[in-house]
């Protein structure tokens, strides 16, 4: 049975602010994120009738990232290491200001191609072979990848004088 | 707590500044004429009001496939621009360069087929052609889908050019471009490098107006369109790589 708008806007709706939340860590850009979610809706809903329940989100999310992701699929380039800003430890509005702004350092010292791999790991919490496979990368690029992402931000934290990530992911 | 936890954390915290302002009923208006498109590009209900009367003057090639093959290195497509052309009557396709390749992949509205057509980029003057992917349907009419071309260099240069994915970015299915090229050179074998080190063979047909010019297509059972290649090769007649 096809589905119907009303079961769109719903999942519009309830899945937006996380995509945006996605896309702000792949880019640090607000209004690219929002552009970028739009895309995804459009392109969502008009495969929206033979899309399963179930996988809204993660075809949603397959088809953000692709979007995103044609970036480093065209010229493969580092972005610049800035220094890293100290953390700040309140918890007010200037702490998440901090927060943010340290995030989005720490993260722009990667690839695109890694900055996608941590997001996905890291914020959907997917494992490594989920990752591989929504990017359509090898399981073996992934943890390589994902490897030299971490080695990227320890050294970025290390910068900012913090203690050291540990190994989790290896 | 770990700075990996920091880490996920901060990414994970909620921040009311990243709340999307959605205009929901702009968004579905644009998703129906996404639907459309594609149902007229892959369903077959406006493909025959649109045609292109050089068809019937082309001559068409018949691809010769590329036998399977040995390792890779990465791939040397450069930059390059890929331009969307989604459907004929909105963006009509100039004369096809020499001869449509076949490629006897079928989607029911008809032949999934490659040519050339003329690009005219005055910051480009070294890059006169763009590979488009298209459709020949049953009654001879040719529609184009998708077009690549260089961004920089010269188009007839040695050794591999753009590479065309299928653009859609969602999940493959009947409708999807398959993944296609032109190489520059004597190639009788090119392979494209997957997961894992794996290689997939692609086709390979000489271009009717200057037969180095290679153009070659990986079939979509074997790889899905969309998946990226972690590297190319080209060889010759005796195995050389080129």
């Amino acid at each position: 049975m096809a589905r119907g708008d009303d079961e769109f806007v719903e999942f519009a709706r309830s899945a937006s602010g996380r995509l945006m939340r996605a896309a702000f860590l792949m880019t640090g850009n607000h209004h690219q994120s929002e552009d970028a979610v739009q895309t995804v809706l459009v392109r969502v809903y008009a495969s929206w009738s033979r899309i399963r329940n179930s996988d809204s989100y993660g075809y949603a999310r397959t088809v953000l990232f692709n979007h995103l992701a044609d970036r480093w699929r065209r010229p493969i380039r580092e972005y610049a290491s800035a220094e890293v800003p100290e953390r700040q430890q309140r918890g007010d509005l200037a702490a998440q200001v901090s927060d943010r702004r340290w995030l989005l350092t720490l993260l722009g010292r990667l690839t695109t191609r890694e900055r996608a791999i941590v997001v996905l790991r890291y914020y959907f919490d997917l494992s490594e072979a989920q990752v591989a496979d929504e990017l359509r990368l090898s399981p073996g690029t992934v943890k390589s990848t994902s490897s030299r992402a971490l080695e990227k931000l320890r050294a970025g934290v290390a910068a900012a004088r913090i203690p050291a990530i540990d190994e989790e992911s290896r | 707590m770990t700075e990996l936890d920091a880490l996920r954390k901060a990414m994970q915290a909620s921040d009311p500044q990243l709340v999307p302002d959605l205009d929901l009923p702009a968004i579905m208006a644009e998703g129906r004429r996404l639907r459309i498109r594609r149902r007229l590009s892959y369903g077959g209900a406006g493909a025959a009001s649109v045609a292109v009367a050089a068809v019937a003057a082309m001559v068409l090639a018949h691809p010769t496939a590329g036998p399977p093959a040995p390792p890779p290195e990465p791939a040397g497509t450069g930059s390059a621009v890929v331009s969307a052309i989604p459907w004929p009557g909105e963006t009509p396709i100039s004369k096809p360069i020499g001869a449509v390749v076949h490629t006897g992949l079928r989607d029911g509205t008809g032949e999934r087929v490659y040519f050339f057509t003329a690009i005219d980029e005055p910051g480009l003057p070294e890059v006169k052609i763009g590979l488009n992917t298209g459709r020949l349907s049953d009654t001879g009419k040719l529609f184009a889908d998708y077009v690549t071309n260089d961004v920089k260099g010269s188009d007839r240069s040695p050794g591999f050019h753009q590479i065309g994915y299928d653009p859609s970015g969602t999940p493959p299915d009947a409708s999807s471009i398959p993944t296609y090229g032109y190489f520059v050179g004597p190639a009788h074998r090119i392979e494209g490098v997957v997961k894992k080190g794996k290689t997939v063979a692609a086709n390979i047909a000489s271009w009717s107006e200057r037969t180095d010019v290679k153009i070659f297509w990986f079939d979509p059972a074997s790889l899905p369109p969309g998946q990226r290649l972690e590297g190319i090769h080209a060889y010759d007649i005796t195995g050389k790589e080129l």
